[in-house]
Parts: C-alpha cells; structure tokens; sequence
C-alpha cells in the first residue's frame, strides 16, 4: 500500500496506534486472502466490497433488536427463538451481501437473555468468532489472547476491567463461541428509562453490554475506551 | 489439488445460509437438553474446534443446536458427512480446579459436534 500522505506533515492526522500483538490467525487470514485473490477465487475488488459491506454495519441494529425486545413481548420471543428472522425486523438479512451470509460468518444467531441471576458474557477462545452481521467488527481487544484466554477462566476478574462488578448470588455464564453459532447478550432494561422510546433505548444498548462487559445504563452511550497495553513476553516469528 | 471444486459451499449455501443448508442430513440427534455428557479426549490432526479444557469434563446438555458437518472435516473439503451439533453448559468449578468457591454458581457453555461427547 502506497502512503499518498507520506512527507506531506498532516500533523492533524496522526497514524492508527501500533498493534502489539498480531496473532498466527491474523497472519494466516492476510496469507489465505493472497493466495485466493491471485488464484482468482475472487478479486480484490470483491474483498473491498465485502469489507466495506462490514465496515458499514455497526452494532445499532443489534442494539436496536434489544430495545425493540424491551418494549415488544412477542418480539423477545421471536428474537429468543429465532434470531435470524428478528434480524430481519432491524434490517438485517444474515444472506447478505453473498447470498449465502459474509464471506466468513455463519447464519445462526442465538440471543442469551440476561435475569436478575444470570449474566452473560462472550468470548472465542479460538479465534474471535463474532456476530458481524448485526454487531460490526470486533473491538481489538476482543481478539487479543489476553481476553480470549482470560474470559473462559477468570470472568469476573476481566468483567471487572471493564468496571462490571455483579454479586455473587448472580451466575456467570461464559459462552465460548467455538463453532458456528454467534451470540449476543440481551441484557436487562435497566431502571430510570421508564417510557423511553426505541430510539432512546437503543442508544444506551452499547457495542459492550451485547457482549456482556457492561450494563446499560442511562446517559452511557459509550463504550469503554480498554488501553491497549505492550505484551510483556511478545512473541517473536 | 485443482480438482477440488471452490465454489461447492456456494452452491449448497445460497439462499438457505449455513449451517442451514445441512438440515436433515443428520439423521436423530443422539443426545437430548439435560443429558449428562463427558467430553471424549479424541485425537485431532493440525484441525480441531473442541478445545482442549474441555476435554474430560463433564457437562449438560443446553442447547441441541444444527447440523453440519464437523470442523475436523470440514476443514479439510469434506462435507458429505453431518452431525447434530450441541451446546453444552458446564459448571466453572469442573473446568477449573482453583475456580474460587464463592463464585460455585458460575457456568460456561460451548458447542461440540457430536463425536465428541459421550453418555455419562
């Protein structure tokens, strides 16, 4: 990749912040995707647009889907029985863009609902397995091995990284995402939006209260900024 | 190597998605939610998604998910063959010796294809 900006001093456009660890994954995905674009599997015009198509999804309509559940009985069920078609209703077709899903996720969506005495939290511990569709790209800390290896051992001591701290009468449930089905938390309506609207309510159902870090909470509509920390024993290729 | 043909997934996947498109190729699942079930330490070459902590353990059956073909072959182009997959729940204190005692209510679940889980 040429960098058109090279010397030309943007001071006001400062290079993406160095990523410390890079995993064999992550390595192999930019191997695979070389070899397939010069074997003419597909082109890297098609990558582009599948990338792009990504890019542009966000977790608004996962959000959307719980607040939507929040206010609308039947629809909850729907969505806790058949996440696929509940998509649908916030404009989401898991077929997209190929017609049989993204190039690399799989179409079958579960939606872990949270009680007052289960909470649930996700994780892949193999790769960084995620809802792309409805919910966007991962955070970078969800793909590091520090989360991955974390989560599945020590839950509540990473959940409190995040600032979530539940009680013990409250069960953790880890969902290690190791196989074809994705997730997302429904966490519960919290106290203090009584008669929002959807738009409202989908604000504060943020990227990390659907992967189970945080709670929503009125006036967070942000998710947590994790500082990305140097590894202290790197790995060296 | 060429022979193999790249665009099968494609063909078998549009307008269903997958694992949507193997159903019915299973046959009964052979397990049901509730089930007690051991993780079976099966030996795997270079491809596997059953993660080694598991292995041994025992767990419950949550969720009787799909069928598809299994990972382990699947990676390697064959798909002819498919399995009832299963999410399993387990509770930390089995998967985790040193899992603090306060916390003896904590869970995690994951998903198996069926080979590798057997009667309690």
């Amino acid at each position: 990749m040429p960098h058109d900006d090279h010397g030309h001093g943007h001071g006001h456009n400062p290079p993406a912040p160095m990523v410390d660890e890079i995993s064999d994954f992550e390595a192999l995905e930019i191997a695979v995707r070389e070899l397939a674009i010069a074997k003419g599997l597909f082109t890297a015009e098609d990558h582009r647009k599948f990338t792009e198509f990504a890019e542009h999804i966000g977790p608004t309509p996962a959000a959307r889907m719980v607040a939507k559940a929040w206010l609308d009985p039947e629809y909850k069920k729907l969505c806790l029985t058949d996440a696929i078609k509940a998509s649908l209703a916030v404009g989401v077709n898991w077929l997209n863009p190929t017609g049989f899903g993204t190039p690399s996720d799989y179409t079958d969506l579960r939606v872990l609902e949270d009680t007052p005495t289960l909470h649930h939290v996700v994780v892949c511990t193999l790769c960084s397995c995620y809802p792309r569709p409805i919910l966007g790209f991962q955070p970078e800390w969800y793909r590091t091995p520090n989360y991955r290896r974390r989560l599945v051992r020590w839950p509540r001591q990473v959940i409190a990284e995040f600032g979530l701290v539940l009680p013990p009468e409250v069960e953790i449930r880890v969902e290690d995402s190791n196989q074809k089905c994705r997730f997302i938390v429904m966490p519960m309506r919290p106290k203090g939006t009584e008669g929002w609207t959807e738009d409202q309510l989908t604000e504060i159902v943020t990227r990390d209260c659907l992967i189970g870090v945080a709670l929503p909470r009125p006036g967070v509509t942000t998710n947590l900024k994790m500082p990305v920390h140097r590894a202290a024993k790197p790995a060296h290729h | 190597m060429s022979q193999h043909d790249r665009t099968h997934h494609a063909k078998i996947a549009t307008g269903k998605g997958d694992p949507q498109c193997f159903k019915g190729t299973a046959g009964p699942p052979k397990f049901k939610v509730g089930e007690r079930v051991r993780i079976r330490n099966l030996p795997d070459i270079f491809y596997t998604r059953c993660q080694v902590y598991t292995r041994g353990a025992i767990g419950e059956v949550a969720v009787v998910t799909h069928e598809s073909p299994a990972p382990e072959d699947e990676a390697w182009g064959h798909v002819d063959k498919s399995e009832w997959f299963y999410i399993v729940r387990f509770r930390q204190k089995d998967l985790w010796p040193e899992y603090p005692d306060a916390f003896a209510k904590d869970t995690l679940q994951t998903e198996f294809s069926e080979r590798w889980l057997e009667k309690v």
